[in-house]
Parts: C-alpha cells; structure tokens; sequence
C-alpha cells in the first residue's frame, strides 16, 4: 500500500504530560497503555509548581501501533491537560539510583573511591552497608552501575526518567 | 437539596425527560426522590444491559444523550456491555450507577465493585462521587463530555451516602476542563489542500462513516460529491449518510460491501475517509487494501484516528460536517470527460457485480423479508439491526437515503443489541414506524425486555429472521473452517408465537413466502408490539464476503447457479 514514507522512527517515546491530580489519574494513563499494545518502560509522577497539577514522565514502546499513537492516545484522556512527545527533540533527562553495597574495610575505601570519581555521592554510611546515589541520563546510571556491580549490589531503586524539553541541543555534561 | 435531589433536579436541567433504568440498595435515595420529578419519565428495564441499549437507540434515533440507572455491583457492571457497545460507535450516553457508602468502599462490602476501573475502558470518560458539593458539577460536565466532540458513554458513580447528605448546590454555567478541547477549527490550508487533490484526482473515491450521521453531514457530503463528481459508499455505520439509489452511490463497502463498491475501492487513486475508524472490517485484509491509492484525505474529528489504522497524506481533523462544508467552495467542477471512463468503468462493476440471492429452492429467503419491509415502508421507517447475517441483510437490502433510519452495533458487535435499541428509538421518534430486525441468537439474549414494549405499548415491530443456527458463525464454518459446524445449531429455542403470547403480545410464525405479506399487514395493523417469527432458508447466506485474512480482492459472491 502506497502510505507516505516517513522516516523509521523508534518505536520506544519518550513523553511528558501535565495531567489534573485526580485519584485514578495514574490507573487512566497506565490502562490506556496497556489496553492500546503500548509498554511502559519507565514512568515517574510529581506534583507540579502549579496546584492541582503533576507531571508525568513516560517512557512507553509503542509496540506495534504507530509511534505518534501514544501522544495522540493520551491527549485524549480528559484529565491529560498537555502531552509532548519529546523523543526526537533536545530534551534533558535525569534519573536518580540509590544504591546499596555491602562492602567494608578496605574493599569499601576502593568502592567510595569510585563513586566519588565518578560523580556520585555517598548518602549513608552503616557498619555493614553503604548507600550511594547518582543521577543523571539512563545511560549514565547504567554506566555506574556496571562500575559498582563487582562490589556485590544488595538493593537497587531506580526512579525512573523525569524529562523536560531544552531550547537547543548544546553539549550535555 | 440532598443528593438524590440534586442528581434529578441536574438531569432536568441538562433537559433530560426520560431515563432507563432499574433501582437497587445503592441508588434506592435516588429512586426515592424520582416521583417528584414527574417531568423525568422512567422506564423499568428487566435488565441493565437492556437499559443501556435502549438509551443507545434513543440517543442514534434523535441525537440527545441516553440517560442509564443502575445500582452497585451486577447492576452497574451489567451496563458494561451496553457502555461498550455505545463507546466503539461514539454514541453520547450518561449512566448514573448508586455505589457503596464512602466508608465502606473498597471494603468488599455487599454490591460493591469497582465500577470505575470496569467502565474505565468502554467510557469517553468516568466520575466517582465522593462528595455531595461535586454533583452539580459533575453531571454538568458529563453531558459536557458525552455530546460534545467525537461522543461517547460518561459514567458516574455516587456513592450512597452522597446521594443522601445535603448542600446548596452550585448550579454551574460553565465547564472547566483544561484538558479536554473537543472542537477543532478544520486547518483550511489542509482544507484547500485536499479539495484540490479531490479535483484533480481521476479516480476518487469518498467513504463516509458514522461522523457523518453524527454530525449531520449528509448535505453537505452529497454536495462534495456531486460538485466533484466522486462515487461516494458508506461504512456499515455509515450507511444512510449517502443516498443508496444516488447515481454515485457505492453502496456499503468492507468485508461484506458490495462488489461494485470493493472494486472502486481497490482501483481508486484518491480515497477520502470521512468521519470514520477506517477498521478491520472496512479493509479487511489492510496490506491489501486500495492499493493504487497514491492520496489517502482522512477526515475526523478524533486526532488519533489519523495514521490510528491508515497513515493519511492529508489530514484533515474536524467534525465532518464543518470539514465537508469548508472543503466544498475550493472544489472545482471536473470537466465531464475527466470523469467519464472512471464512472464508466463502475457502472460495468455495478453490472457485473450486483448483489444476488437465492429465489428458488423452497425456502423463505431473509432477502425477500427485507424487501418486503422496503417496499411497505419505504424512506420513513427506523429499522434497528441485531449483529450477524441478519445486520447484513438488513444494511444491503434497503435503500436507505437519510441518515438515522438504520441503526446497528457495528464496532463491539453486540447480540442482543437490536431489540432494546429499537425500543429506545421508538420512545425517541414515537411518531416513527420502528422495525426490530433480528436473528433468534441475539434475540433470546435480551428478549426480556418484551416486557416493557407491553407495558408502553410500544409499537415495535419484531422481525425474527430464525435459521435455527448462529448462521453468521454457521458460514464462516461452512465457508472458511473446512465445513467443520460446531456449536451452532440453535434448534432448540422457544417456540416464539408462545413466547410472545407469553409476555402478551401477538405473535405469528411465517414459513412460506405466500404467508409473508399477510403477516406484514397484520403487523402493521397492529398497534403495540408485533412479533413475526421467520423461520428463514436455515443455508441463506451473507454475499459478497471476503474470507478471513484476506484483501478486498478476493471477495466471493454467490455462485451464479444458485441465485
């Protein structure tokens, strides 16, 4: 069939939407996903400077649906107020992990060593655990944790993505 | 005011006059308070899925919103099916469910269920009422939702303790909803854009959809079409929105559209979708489907329908009516010879594929009943379709020229749909001869409701079309799973003149054409409910069909030596 050739597009989006905070926002959003083929990958809630607002960060796989059905899909929920799609537009991203490590002695000096070269911090110091943080793009995280993997991770939370659109894409630190 | 008041006093306001309904423990304060709103006319279902397609009916055979009761638990989640049904056709409902007491819900308590996470999928959009202070409000902006835009099912759920606690309402004179914005303004260089591509093109095609019933489009559609020349078909929920008997008519198209209407489909190099999902069964088989269309024009007032199923080249996102009306002074007039070897080219089509069926074994043919029903009733009767052959039969072998006189379930496809619908279509047009056209399958699933076409004197015309099996199903066996015939014989059913005599309306039983018009005259005759049990050829046939899986091209028609 003879449809308008675009350019293969990523079937995983990255979107932000303002919706109203109203109980069962959340179920709205996550059982439109579901019921329409897509996958959340990553999903984080906040309230807004505004009152009565949050924002949500999505990061869903649009399965085998067209890649712009998961804005236009979600824009159609009455508490939605303002979707954007901000996949293919410069954007900043950030997630924060905390992460627990059962290292002591020496092996603990080597493991804050790293983090602190890395950029990360050391939040919590116990007799048998330390806990660090880091945050940054999902890359980044990833990249961190892969460094703290050999020193035995115990327990692992990840926020998920929160996302907003920049003016330019200037060089990201 | 108390609750319940403020529900009714709401409802009046929102110029409701009449609800289906059925009441229970959870909305008992509600019913309580309904005798002093004598201006609010209800109607005792025997079953809240009845409720719903009745007030579906009502709502496609005049345009207001339908209007539901229900109590908590089985009897919110019986609208389930009915909210459904009206949601994949965008029909505007309001169901106002009773719910357990604030402090008891999410408790398991007796006929509590989450109402809300049920209805969440099959409804535009829900409320769970919580506070006496948010009713006003709330009912205000349901009716807001459900009639404006692309329409659809808004549920409300009140728990009993709101509807029994008391304020001084707030009657809103405005909706705030910052994230609903139902009304677009057609983007008119879009607008030009496709107008010309419809000028320009030498073998268009326009298909019209429901969005053109439910925005009253029908002028302004047959305006397009005659002023650029373009053969024109119509969805399954479409049908009515273009004159059947117009020489540009194409008739039904889908997988069960008509020959010449599939052809010009799979030929045509521009196709404007108007008002419509552009689904399953509009392409069948979608890799297939119009292959030498080089402009796909997709007309719709639902952003998300554009590239939902077919990714358009233009888009035009409107209600139907506005988008026909701005797109008709950029079209210009094609020269006659432009025009003529495409329309030729149909009408040979329309020669040589016209819909046939089988006169002369014996059997009473479900064609020959509904021709019988045109020929009585002409332009001017509502006729309501149940799902399967009989909604066929019904949509091809009529010719029906105005829209909202042939009304069927045809996104969720629900059995059961007919009987209820037409009686919700004859309380909204009583001045209407209203025909209820069925097979026994779908009957029997909501055929408690003959009680209240008795009880109103509803002058509902039931035709049966009984082949004693779910005969849809018994073709695709017959037809695409190697004749393998599982689970569908329906031999054993009521006999219908007893059950009708039952419930106490006349009923007769047709077996042979030569009894079939004086039937026909006994029915009309008859004020109040009539049931005519056809006891139809049981081998009768949907032609043309496209087999499962495959493209429009391969659609199949009945085999000369049997019409």
């Amino acid at each position: 069939m003879s449809t308008p050739s675009a350019e293969p597009l990523s079937s995983l989006r990255i979107l932000t939407a303002v919706v109203e905070d109203h109980p069962g926002v959340l179920t709205r959003v996550a059982g439109m996903v579901r019921r329409r083929g897509f996958n959340i990958q990553g999903l984080s809630v906040g309230p807004t400077d505004e009152h009565g607002r949050s924002r949500m960060t999505l990061t869903v796989d649009a399965g085998h649906a067209e890649v712009d059905q998961v804005q236009k899909q979600l824009d159609r929920l009455i508490e939605v107020i303002e979707v954007e799609d901000l996949t293919e537009s410069p954007r900043l991203s950030r997630e924060l992990a905390l992460v627990k490590l059962a290292v002591t002695g020496p092996e603990r000096d080597r493991a804050v060593a790293e983090v602190d070269r890395f950029g990360g911090r050391v939040v919590d110091a116990g007799q048998t655990h330390v806990i660090v943080e880091v945050s940054g793009e999902f890359d980044r995280v990833e990249r961190f944790l892969g460094l703290l993997r050999p020193y035995g991770i115990v327990e692992l939370a990840r926020s998920g993505p929160v996302a907003m659109s920049r003016e330019v894409a200037v060089h990201e630190q | 005011m108390t609750g319940a008041e403020i529900v009714l006093e709401a409802l009046q306001r929102e110029g409701v006059d009449l609800i289906f309904g059925y009441p229970g423990g959870a909305n008992l304060p509600i019913y309580q308070q309904l005798p002093k709103y004598p201006k609010l006319r209800h109607v005792l279902v025997r079953h809240e899925q009845g409720a719903t397609h009745m007030a579906d009916g009502y709502a496609r055979a005049c345009g207001k919103p339908g209007v539901v009761f229900a109590t908590s638990g089985p009897g919110a989640l019986n609208t389930i099916t009915g909210l459904a049904t009206a949601y994949m056709d965008s029909v505007p409902m309001v169901a106002i469910t009773g719910q357990q007491n604030t402090t008891l819900v999410g408790r398991d308590a007796f006929q509590e269920s989450d109402v809300i996470g049920c209805s969440m999928p099959v409804t535009k959009h829900n409320y769970m009422l919580t506070r006496v202070e948010d009713i006003a409000r709330v009912i205000h902006e349901a009716f807001h939702v459900a009639t404006t835009g692309r329409p659809g099912p808004v549920l409300i759920d009140i728990c009993k303790d709101v509807q029994q606690a008391s304020c001084e309402p707030v009657w809103p004179t405005r909706v705030d909803l910052p994230g609903y914005r139902p009304a677009f303004t057609p983007d008119l260089s879009r607008v030009r854009e496709a107008a010309e591509a419809l000028s320009r093109a030498e073998r268009p095609v326009i298909l019209a959809g429901h969005g053109v019933i439910l925005s009253g489009g029908q002028e302004e559609l047959c305006a397009l079409a005659e002023r650029s020349v373009t053969p024109t078909g119509t969805t399954l929920l479409g049908v009515g929105a273009f004159p059947v008997r117009h020489p540009l008519s194409l008739h039904m198209t889908g997988f069960m559209g008509t020959g010449w209407n599939l052809k010009a489909v799979q030929n045509a190099d521009l196709l404007m979708m108007v008002g419509m999902r552009v689904d399953d069964r509009v392409t069948a088989k979608l890799s297939e489907w119009a292959p030498n269309v080089e402009t796909f024009i997709h007309v719709d007032i639902d952003p998300s329908e554009m590239g939902k199923n077919v990714r358009p080249h233009m888009e035009v996102v409107a209600d139907a009516k506005t988008a026909l009306r701005e797109m008709l002074p950029y079209v210009r007039e094609p020269q006659p010879e432009c025009r003529r070897p495409w329309l030729t080219q149909i009408d040979r089509w329309r020669e040589e594929h016209p819909l046939k069926y089988t006169h002369s074994n014996g059997h009473l043919q479900p064609q020959d009943v509904m021709i019988e029903m045109y020929r009585r009733c002409d332009d001017d009767a509502i006729v309501v379709a149940d799902v399967g052959q009989n909604q066929i039969w019904a949509a091809l072998w009529w010719n029906y020229t105005r829209p909202g006189l042939f009304i069927n379930s045809g996104g969720a496809g629900t059995m059961g749909f007919a009987f209820p619908a037409a009686i919700g279509a004859k309380f909204a047009r009583p001045e209407k001869a209203v025909w209820c056209v069925a097979g026994e399958g779908g009957f029997v699933m909501t055929a408690q409701e003959l009680s209240v076409a008795v009880k109103h004197k509803l002058d509902v015309k039931i035709v049966l079309l009984n082949n004693f099996s779910l005969g849809m199903v018994r073709q695709f066996q017959d037809d695409f799973y190697g004749g393998v015939r599982s689970e569908v014989d329906l031999t054993e059913m009521p006999d219908f003149v007893k059950l009708a005599d039952a419930y106490g309306l006349p009923g007769l039983c047709v077996e042979r054409m030569e009894d079939m018009r004086a039937a026909f005259d006994f029915a009309e005759r008859t004020r109040g409910p009539v049931l005519i049990d056809f006891r139809i050829d049981p081998d009768a046939n949907v032609y043309p069909i496209v087999p499962l899986g495959k493209g429009l091209n391969d659609f199949t028609e009945l085999p000369d030596e049997y019409a």
